[in-house]
């Protein structure tokens, strides 16, 4: 059974695979510390629109964004399958990030995963760190570290 | 055995001396005869001499030798101090703590060899001998009049198995003494197998042990009283094995004498035995003696710098334990999580409106709980609590060398050493305070000749008092030099655009002044020229502020300034008011509220289209925290406010709220580095019923 699972992760890397609207987004799984439930915000004044709040995770406050604000979306409706995936990227600093749905984990080889094409007049395109193909569909994956902290300048 | 484990104790009783050595060099430039203190001097830097020496670090007990030696010639009036003599010697502390930061850090001492130290140092001593011979090192320590309190050669009731009889009949005929020696551990000592073992480290390099009482084994294992005795063979004279003996801390005594073996009572032995055995006291009576002879006026100061140096370097016994910080965390964290379920406990219990006795015995025991974990809560948090001595005693020194730099005298007087504050505010601490005593020393103070034609005294003083203040801990930095001139700070804001003419109109005092703590006047180096401040206040007020605590300034030009930091008591857990503005909870920290009012809309007063009420005499402006905060306003319009006065230093500020919850005790958490929030937000709570409010910063908003 380990050996099963070295062999997986020599393979490629495991995103989970997320849903925002139409499109699916990828989230390296090495940062992913937890999926809760959508649960009550505590608004922050002032924060950044994309910050919904601080929710109480288990004792701990942890700030939750909207990535469908960050994007430029549509707000937010949240239903049963609405998520918050608690991401992990230095100790004692968690961010929730708010999706449509979680679906599925997934293993993408290197083979599988395109490079961006980089379009220096789209800000967005920098948290997109390629594109891969899993079977028919495909998916955004996202550089969770540069969608969190904001660059100042872009 | 191993020396390793002694390392801590090396650490910090070398950390100990050379703070000593650093406090009496100081005395001592103020007053080169003052016996006491070099008394003090030399019994400090021979202490780390030897520790040096017996944990193998050559480097560290080679400078010390040689600082020493000059100690040893002032102390016998063969030289007089000068400037360059004590500059010198604090550079050798200044390297002494050079090697202790590399042990501290690698174990090992570093290949810093500070020759160009060595070399003057050893100048200073072959000038100040100028061609007189070289005399005798060491002259031999006084005994002590007073008397030994039971100090008796217990060598001598030792019992010798016939094969030891042997042996030392052995080392006798082939030359060598046999020495008994019973060794008296000070009573104070926490680690007496640590001190035995360095005792019988010492020995084993003067001859070799044959016998011990208790055995070695026990005395590693601490199972002896306060003195062990040891046989011992050896070529060296008994003075100087007694020496290397008294070399090792904490001893108190030790006695030695001619072993006298069993069955063969040879004359020589006799007589050795029918003379008292050569017995000497550590050398710290004999400076207390010195001391109370000498009689000038300013004894009775001497006199206790001489019983606090006394009482550094002999720990009075207090029953402590180490504990690392983090587990400390752990333990702060927990008591947080079990205030967190008390409130829980509260609000079921409130919510319990029944008045059944049930509810009633169930109220009782919450409130039991209540008082068990905020007692807790502050045994937990006075654990780590430190004296801000820590930080505050390199100061002295570094006042001294800055005055030396600048060429200014001045004086530095702290109070209040023994204020105690959290273990992470007081690593915060030092740099903010130093930058403000530099300030002090820089800038405000005048120079010396400027001084004297302003009429004031040459010397320049410098103050340093920290003390408590309610739930407060306040630290003051003064000085009586020129105070900061407004009118110059203003033109240049107007000049640097930092500020509109308009603008400086309206400002007051205080407002000209907070804009020295503005980051962009850090920078201006011309106005350091005009108002002799500014350099990395904003710096100061910041690293201030992320503990939780402010700063101010007055100032009187033409008298000086004083510079007031405020600092929590503590940081994680504090008591709040609950507040409601719309659907949202907030907690406001009691601390800096001052009272509650209820204003009817007809007493709001408007001063420059801003809201202000005047309360008994007072007039203080309304904050809309609804506004500030975007809450959705209520619909109806009330008939009366409550407004929260709060304060910040002498501000007051009265926050318009929608509802008053009542107090609560919360824990402080952070909303993490990557949300903004304009400061407004110092923090969050979690509530009883698991929901999170916001904790508003009255601070940022008056």
């Amino acid at each position: 059974m380990a050996d099963l699972n070295t062999v997986k992760i020599e393979e490629g890397k495991q995103y989970i695979c997320v849903k925002l609207g139409d499109e699916q987004y990828g989230i390296d799984i090495q940062y992913v510390d937890n999926i809760v439930r959508m649960q009550k915000i505590t608004r922050v004044p002032k924060a950044q629109s994309y910050f919904k709040g601080v929710i109480n995770l288990r004792g701990e406050i942890v700030p939750v964004m909207s990535l469908r604000l960050k994007f430029d979306l549509e707000p937010d409706a949240y239903s049963n399958a609405t998520r918050i995936i608690i991401i992990k990227l230095e100790q004692q600093a968690s961010v929730g990030v708010i999706v449509d749905e979680v679906r599925e984990v997934v293993t993408l080889e290197d083979s599988c995963i395109d490079k961006p094409t980089y379009d220096g007049a789209d800000g967005k395109s920098m948290y997109i760190s390629g594109v891969g193909k899993h079977g028919e569909e495909l998916i955004s994956l996202l550089n969770i570290a540069d969608v969190i902290i904001e660059k100042d300048n872009i | 055995m191993d020396v390793s484990q002694y390392l801590e104790i090396f650490i910090d009783e070398t950390k100990e001396h050379l703070q000593n050595l650093s406090d009496e060099l100081l005395i001592l430039e103020k007053e080169p005869d003052n016996s006491s203190t070099i008394n003090e001097i030399f019994r400090a830097a021979h202490s780390l001499k030897g520790m040096a020496g017996t944990m193998g670090y050559k480097r560290m007990q080679k400078l010390t030798h040689n600082m020493e030696n000059v100690f040893s010639e002032i102390r016998n009036a063969k030289m007089k101090v000068k400037p360059a003599l004590v500059d010198t010697l604090f550079r050798g502390l200044d390297a002494l703590e050079g090697y202790l930061d590399n042990i501290q850090n690698t174990a090992d001492e570093g290949t810093e060899d500070n020759e160009p130290i060595l070399d003057s140092l050893n100048q200073i001593l072959n000038e100040g001998l100028g061609i007189e011979a070289p005399a005798k090192k060491e002259e031999p320590v006084k005994a002590a009049p007073v008397g030994d309190n039971g100090s008796v050669a217990k060598f001598q009731e030792l019992s010798v198995a016939d094969f030891e009889i042997h042996a030392m009949k052995k080392a006798k005929d082939g030359g060598q003494n046999v020495f008994g020696i019973t060794v008296y551990i000070q009573e104070s000592c926490i680690l007496k197998a640590a001190r035995a073992f360095l005792v019988f480290k010492a020995l084993e390099e003067l001859g070799e042990v044959v016998k011990a009482f208790p055995d070695v084994q026990d005395i590693e294992d601490e199972k002896f009283d306060f003195d062990f005795s040891v046989i011992l063979l050896s070529r060296e004279p008994a003075d100087k094995i007694k020496e290397e003996i008294l070399r090792v801390s904490e001893i108190k005594s030790a006695v030695i004498g001619e072993f006298q073996i069993p069955d063969q009572p040879t004359a020589e032995n006799k007589e050795n035995n029918t003379a008292a055995p050569v017995h000497e006291e550590a050398p710290a009576p004999a400076a207390a003696v010195q001391a109370a002879t000498a009689a000038k006026p300013p004894q009775p100061e001497q006199n206790a710098t001489v019983k606090k140096g006394a009482t550094t370097s002999k720990p009075v016994v207090n029953r402590s334990v180490r504990v690392d910080i983090e587990k400390l965390d752990v333990l702060m964290n927990l008591v947080s999580e079990l205030i967190i379920a008390k409130n829980g406990l509260v609000s079921i219990g409130a919510n319990e409106t029944s008045g059944n006795t049930a509810t009633a015995a169930f109220n009782e025991q919450i409130e039991y709980l209540e008082r068990v974990t905020t007692n807790l809560h502050e045994s937990v948090m006075k654990v780590r609590m430190m004296p801000i001595e820590s930080v505050v005693n390199k100061f002295p020194r570094m006042i001294r060398d800055l005055s030396k730099k600048l060429g200014k005298k001045m004086e530095l007087y702290m109070s209040g050493e023994d204020t105690e504050l959290d273990r992470t505010v007081i690593d915060e601490i030092g740099d903010p305070l130093m930058h403000l005593l530099r300030n002090a020393a820089d800038h405000g103070l005048e120079s010396n000749e400027e001084r004297r034609s302003l009429g004031k005294p040459e010397v320049g003083s410098v103050w340093l008092d920290a003390y408590q203040d309610g739930n407060n801990v306040v630290i003051e930095v003064r000085d009586n030099g020129k105070g900061i001139d407004t009118e110059s700070v203003k033109n240049k804001a107007i000049e640097k655009g930092t500020i509109t003419p308009e603008q400086a109109e309206t400002m007051t005092k205080k407002d000209i002044i907070d804009l020295l703590f503005r980051p962009s006047f850090s920078t201006a180096e011309k106005i350091t020229d005009v108002s002799g401040r500014g350099v990395g206040l904003d710096v100061v007020k910041t690293k201030i502020e992320k503990l939780g605590g402010d700063i101010e300034c007055k100032t009187t030009l033409g008298e000086g300034s004083n510079f007031i930091i405020r600092l929590p008591l503590t940081l994680a857990i504090i008591q709040a008011l609950m507040v409601e503005l719309g659907d949202e909870k907030y907690a406001i920290p009691l601390g800096c509220i001052q009272t509650i009012e209820d204003v009817s809309m007809d007493d709001i007063k408007y001063v420059q289209t801003k809201e202000v009420i005047n309360l008994r005499g007072t007039v203080i402006p309304l904050i809309r925290l609804d506004e500030v905060l975007d809450v959705e306003p209520r619909k109806e319009a009330p008939e009366s406010l409550t407004v929260v006065i709060v304060s910040k230093g002498d501000k007051l500020a009265g926050l318009v709220v929608d509802n008053l919850i009542g107090q609560l005790e919360i824990v402080i958490k952070s909303i993490g580095k990557y949300i903004n929030n304009d400061k407004i937000i110092s923090g969050a709570a979690i509530l009883g019923d698991g929901e999170v409010a916001l904790i508003i910063d009255a601070n940022a908003l008056v």
